[in-house]
Parts: structure tokens; C-alpha cells; sequence
């Protein structure tokens, strides 16, 4: 006990009893810190005398001698159609030329009628989707029923608008089912929110729509349009660089999102070469 | 981004008992794109002597004819088989002579001599500092990962066969790791009486 | 208008000839004569050195020089014109160390030699080169020895013995009968002096005559101590 006089401990003591009296006790910026530790929070600690707008251009700026190699690799897909939407991405994390990871999950199941895809940066995509669930349960318990799918990607479209030009990188679609039927919603950091029945978006969407368009059609039946989620990434990580692992693939239907399957593109790529070679 | 890195290659060569052995990755790219799997950066110079040129796939081109040229006017020229280690010199020369405004290639020689069969591998840095080890030599976009995994898996006086299987697990290993090297891989063992060329099954992403 | 341009000297003469080059052999002729004797285990050069007059320090020149650690060269003819073609084939077999990294063939010197010597009689401004040479040298590759000599013309040939300078003929006649195939150095080395002495006139002694001697161990000029010896077991 005496080291602990010396080490001032007795204000810990006091601490453990209760958390939350003892804020009381604390100065009003200490009590900030343990709301935040008990609650999370959304107040950003910066650097001191530091301008955040023109400090994230260095982080970001291309000529920067600062680099902070954001994930941007990747190539997300979903589609509408008969059945639902069809959501489809491949689990690759690189950091310059270097593979960080190949079984990274892109695919961001916000509740059982929501699902985000993650493009640019990972931990903005994670966090803010995580954030986007957070807000879709609180719609839930005011208003006793489910967040539309337009409502939800506005929600997380006005949430980084706030950040515009702070450096925040993401390209997210947010698919989901609703009482208007299937749902599908780009958004990026850029603020930009769109509705279309098909989106790609990464560094491998060109490929992906090249495979996309040419076997798109609104009449497929649940099994093609499986197989032309899967064709359109496997595609993509054939051809870019940034792109690979497997591919995951998610449909949307009235129930709810399930989980089709996991394939790792390299059986894909023997088993299209075999159906190639068999068709000539 | 190097110049150096921007058609993404990784090629290594080990030493092995009475043999050698050089392998390649086979793709060509421009960046992030994949343009083809079937690229040649591997180059037979001899019986029993083999160049592999990562780098810009321009030069890869340019540099493999040029040698090409003075390897057969040499052996033209003297009425015999170059060694080893004087073709290492030769490449050497040609590319210290363009030291001001180099070729982007950093070479990897393997070969037996052509009388003795003494095997022999080297590397080189892009203005023709030669290097020559005993064990195995690396070179290309992933040369880290590469060494990562010959440092590990290879070991001294390998027969054929092993050796064929340690440098196809160090060089697909390696190449998995990269993002611009891969998509199908070709290996050539060389020993005294016969070189067997063999193409990997790779992940092709 | 002549004089505005350069042509070479050596020009064909209606009869097919190119005189320039006959001269340039008849100098050679004319020189010092000079043995070359391959043996099974290295090649013996030896000349005749004789000086004009008895002040000449007769240790600080000679005729005998070596190219690379195994390959030397001796002449008959011009010494001048001689030091001009050790001079660059020293350059040459330089170069080619520097490029290959690796000693240059005896083959590949001559080659090359010959090459400039060849140049020599198509050149501008220039004349001929009064020499030839005899070229010895030990192949570490093929662990084996040569013997080239090497004409005014460019052309060269492979001997397994041969004279040249004063007295050729008389030299290679004596050859002939003397060569074996089964000849070592050391007996080499007394042929090549009883060939000199076939048309040396005087007393032959160490400081009139050079002997240089090219095995596995690389190409030496004999000290006159070690001539003296060989003098000794032939007389």
C-alpha cells in the first residue's frame, strides 16, 4: 500500500467502486474520455495546432513525401434482378504491389436486410457501416419498423458529406429489401449517391461490367445469375493485379440476405478453362 | 512506382548436386493490367546456360537479342562454348556500357560449364554489378518474398527432382505474395545430359 | 590534288602483287634470325641479339617480351616496328580481360595482332610493318601449348617449329631433321640453340643470344645464368 500512496493510487480505488459516480469526481475533460471508453464516440481526437483539411492532403496528396498506402485494390459488384439482388466481391488487401491479405471480407452485413460492399479504404468502410447499423437499429426501435433501403444509404451519404475533404476513401453499395422490393444504392466519399440496377466499383470494375453487360439480363433465373456474380469478379482478378482470393457471394431476397458461397478463384479459373476447352 | 516494377516479373536460380535450376514467373503487364500469361523471360544461351531478364519488358526483349548477338559472335569468333562465368562477364559489359541511361533489367544466369559441368548462378543489379553465390539468387517484384522462401526451403546438394520441387514452391509461394508477378510459372532443370522444361499450375489472379 | 587525299601505300602491282608487303618480308629476311620450337609441355623462343659495338649495355633491351603471364612474342625485322605490335598487343589482350574476365586465348591474340597487322597494309598513310613474330604461348583452358607466327601480310600459321630472319631456310632444314613429337622443353631448348648456331657467327654466348621458355607456369624470359648453363650442356 505504501508504493501505492507514493504512485498516487488511491484516486484508482475510487475509480473501481463505480465508474460511473466517480466521473463525477473527475475534471470535465477526463469525463469526456471515460464516456467515450464506456460509450465509443464519434469525437475524432486531432493533433494539436494542426489544420486537419490540409493535413489530410499530405496523407493523401499522390506527391506527398507522407505515405499512408490506403487499401484501394479491389473490385465489388451487385445487381438487381427477377429475384432479388445478387451481391458479389473478391477478399483481396494490398499495400502497394504487396498481397497484405486474400481473404479479406468485403462484404458488410449491417443487419439481416442490409448488406455494404467495401471499396477504398477498409477501416472508413468498416467503421462507417458499423456506424450505418447503429443508426438503422435506432430507426428500428422509434419508428417499430425497418429502415428503407433509400433511407439507410442517405443516412450514410450525409454522414460523410460531413467529412468531405477530410480524406475520408470509400466506394460502398448498400443493398438491402424493403417494402418497395429489392434496393440498391451506390454511395462514395465523395457524397455521391446513386440508384441503378447494376454497379461495380474498384480498380477491377471495368472488368467486371465488361462481363456484367454482356450477360446481364433482368429475367435470369437464381442459378445464372450466380454464375455471372461469380464469372464478372473472377474475371476481374484475373485480369487486375489489385484484385484476387476468393469470391463471396451474397443474394438479397424478400427474407432477407443470405450467403451463396465462398470460391477460391483459382478452382474457378481451371474449372472456366475446362468448360472452355470442352466447348471447343 | 520503379520503372523497374511496372510489367511485374520475379525469376530465381538454385544450385542444386551436379545441376541447376532457373524459374520464372509469366506474366506481362502494364501496371495493374494483365495483358498476357504466356511471356518469356527466360532465355537459353547455350546447352546448358540460361538467362532469366525481369524488368521492363521492352528491355527484357532488347537485352536478351543483343546478348544473343555477342554470345554468337563470340562463339563464332573463338570456335568454342562460352562459360558460365564469361558470359556473366559478357552480359556484365553490356550493361555497364549503358551506365548513364541503363537497361531496367536485373539479370539472373544459370548454367553448367561446358566442359568440367561445375554448376554456376549469379545475379546482377541493373549496370552489371555481378553477384555469384553458392546457393540460390533472386530477382524481380517480389525479390523480399523470394528470398523469404529460398532462405527456408532450399538446402545444399538437392538432386533434380527436389530441387525441382523446392524452387516451384519458393517461386509460386513468393509470387502469391505479389501483386503484379504470377499467373503461370516455367521451370528449367539443367543437368549434364538433359534440361526439362516444365510449366506450373498456378492461381492465375 | 594528290595531296588532298591519303591513299595507302601498298597498291596492287599489274602483276597481281603487292610489292609493299615483299619488301616488308625482305626486311624481314634480312633481321635477326629467330627459333621457335614446340614441345609437348610448353614452346621455347630463342633469337640472336647481337650488338654493333661492345658499349651497348646489353641487359636493358631485349627482344624477348612477354603479352599476358602466358603468352610472349619475339620478332625478326624492325625493332621499332616490333615495340609498336607488343604495345598493342598488350592493349588487346587487356581489353579482352577486362571484358570477359578471363585470360585471352594464344588463338584469339594472334588473331587479333594479325587483324592490325592486316589493317596496315589497307590503311592510309601508313606502310607495312617490317616484322614477324613468333608467338608462344600456353592455353590454360586446353592445357596445352602453341606456336604462331605471324607475316607482314596479316597472314599467320601454327608452326610446331620454325626460323625466321637471316638464314630461315637453313634453320627450318635443320628443324626438319631435328623434330620429334615426342619432345620435351628441356631438349627443346638445345635445339633452338643449335639452330641459331647452325648460322651464328662468332663465339655464341648469355648476351647474344635471348631465350624465353612457356609452360603451364606461365611465359619467362631465360636469365643469362640459366643461358649460360644451356650453352655449357650443348657445346
Amino acid at each position: 500500500m505504501a508504493l501505492g500512496s507514493i504512485c498516487g493510487l488511491q484516486t484508482m480505488t475510487k475509480l473501481n467502486s463505480s465508474l460511473r459516480e466517480n466521473c463525477n469526481l473527475l475534471n470535465s475533460q477526463d469525463s469526456a474520455f471515460v464516456n467515450e471508453a464506456i460509450y465509443g464516440s464519434e469525437n475524432f481526437v486531432t493533433p494539436r495546432d494542426i489544420d486537419i483539411l490540409s493535413n489530410q492532403k499530405n496523407l493523401t496528396d499522390k506527391d506527398s513525401n507522407v505515405k499512408i498506402h490506403f487499401d484501394h485494390g479491389t473490385t465489388t459488384l451487385a445487381f438487381k434482378f427477377k429475384h432479388g439482388v445478387i451481391v458479389a466481391v473478391d477478399s483481396r488487401a494490398t499495400a502497394g504491389p504487396y498481397i497484405a491479405s486474400q481473404t479479406v471480407k468485403k462484404v458488410i452485413e449491417i443487419n439481416p436486410y442490409l448488406l455494404g460492399t467495401m471499396a477504398g479504404g477498409a477501416a472508413d468502410c468498416s467503421f462507417w457501416e458499423r456506424h450505418l447499423a447503429k443508426e438503422c437499429r435506432l430507426h428500428e426501435l422509434r419508428n417499430k419498423e425497418r429502415i428503407s433501403v433509400a433511407a439507410a444509404s442517405k443516412l450514410l451519404a450525409n454522414t460523410v458529406y460531413n467529412y468531405k475533404g477530410m480524406g475520408l476513401s470509400m466506394g460502398t453499395m448498400i443493398v438491402g429489401w424493403d417494402k418497395k422490393g429489392p434496393g440498391l444504392y451506390y454511395v462514395d466519399s465523395d457524397g455521391e449517391r446513386m440508384k441503378n440496377n447494376m454497379f461495380s466499383v474498384g480498380s477491377g470494375s471495368t472488368y467486371a461490367y465488361g462481363v456484367l453487360d454482356s450477360g446481364y439480363k433482368w429475367n435470369l433465373s437464381v442459378e445464372e445469375a450466380y454464375d455471372l456474380g461469380k464469372r464478372a469478379i473472377y474475371h476481374a482478378t484475373h485480369r487486375d493485379a489489385y484484385s484476387g482470393g476468393v469470391v463471396n457471394l451474397y443474394h438479397m431476397k424478400e427474407s432477407g440476405w443470405i450467403k451463396v458461397s465462398q470460391t477460391d478463384v483459382k478452382e474457378l479459373h481451371y474449372q472456366y478453362q475446362e468448360e472452355k476447352s470442352r466447348r471447343r | 512506382m520503379s520503372i523497374l516494377d511496372y510489367n511485374g516479373a520475379a525469376i530465381m536460380a538454385m544450385k542444386g548436386k551436379d545441376c541447376v535450376a532457373i524459374a520464372a514467373d509469366r506474366r506481362f503487364g502494364v501496371q495493374a493490367q494483365t495483358v498476357s500469361m504466356d511471356f518469356d523471360k527466360i532465355f537459353e544461351m547455350g546447352p546448358h546456360l540460361y538467362i532469366g531478364l525481369p524488368g521492363l519488358a521492352t528491355d527484357v526483349q532488347t537485352v536478351s537479342q543483343r546478348l544473343n548477338f555477342r554470345l554468337k559472335m563470340y562463339e563464332l569468333r573463338e570456335n568454342r562454348k562460352i562459360k558460365p562465368k564469361t558470359f556473366m562477364s559478357m552480359v556484365s559489359n553490356l550493361l555497364y556500357e549503358r551506365r548513364f541511361g541503363p537497361y531496367f533489367v536485373e539479370p539472373v544466369i544459370a548454367g553448367l560449364d561446358p566442359k568440367t559441368f561445375q554448376p554456376f548462378i549469379a545475379s546482377m543489379d541493373l549496370i552489371g554489378c555481378p553477384m555469384i553465390t553458392d546457393d540460390f539468387v533472386v530477382s524481380g517484384t517480389c525479390s523480399e518474398q523470394m528470398y523469404g522462401m529460398c532462405e527456408s526451403l532450399w538446402e545444399p546438394n538437392l538432386e533434380p527432382e527436389d530441387l525441382f520441387e523446392t524452387i516451384s514452391q519458393a517461386l509460386m509461394n513468393a509470387f502469391d505474395r505479389d501483386a503484379v508477378s504470377g499467373w503461370g510459372a516455367v521451370v528449367y532443370i539443367i543437368e549434364k545430359d538433359k534440361v526439362t522444361k516444365r510449366l506450373l499450375k498456378t492461381r492465375m489472379d | 590534288m594528290t595531296e588532298r587525299y591519303s591513299f595507302s601505300l601498298t597498291t596492287f602491282s599489274p602483276s597481281g602483287k603487292l610489292v609493299q608487303i615483299e619488301y616488308a618480308l625482305a626486311a624481314v629476311s634480312a633481321g635477326a634470325p629467330s627459333v621457335g620450337i614446340k614441345a609437348l609441355n610448353g614452346v621455347v623462343l630463342a633469337t640472336e641479339k647481337k650488338q654493333k659495338s661492345i658499349l651497348y649495355d646489353d641487359q636493358s633491351i631485349h627482344k624477348i617480351d612477354y603479352i599476358t603471364k602466358n603468352i610472349g612474342m619475339v620478332y625478326s625485322g624492325m625493332g621499332p616496328d616490333y615495340r609498336v605490335l607488343l604495345t598493342r598487343a598488350r592493349k588487346l589482350a587487356q581489353t579482352y580481360y577486362l571484358t570477359y574476365q578471363e585470360q585471352i586465348p594464344t588463338a584469339q591474340l594472334v588473331q587479333r595482332v594479325a587483324t592490325v597487322m592486316q589493317e596496315f597494309t589497307q590503311s592510309g598513310g601508313v606502310r607495312p610493318f617490317g616484322v614477324s613474330l613468333l608467338v608462344a604461348g600456353w592455353d590454360e583452358d586446353e592445357e596445352r601449348p602453341y606456336l604462331y607466327q605471324c607475316d607482314p601480310s596479316g597472314a599467320y600459321f601454327a608452326w610446331k617449329a620454325t626460323a625466321m630472319g637471316k638464314n630461315h631456310i637453313n634453320g627450318k632444314t635443320f628443324l626438319e631433321k631435328r623434330y620429334s613429337e615426342k619432345l620435351e622443353l628441356e631438349d627443346a631448348v638445345h635445339t633452338s640453340i643449335l639452330t641459331l648456331k647452325e648460322s651464328f657467327e662468332g663465339q655464341m654466348t648469355e648476351d647474344n643470344i635471348e631465350i624465353g621458355i612457356c609452360n603451364q607456369d606461365g611465359f619467362r624470359r631465360l636469365a643469362p645464368s640459366e643461358i649460360k648453363d644451356y650453352l655449357a650442356s650443348v657445346s
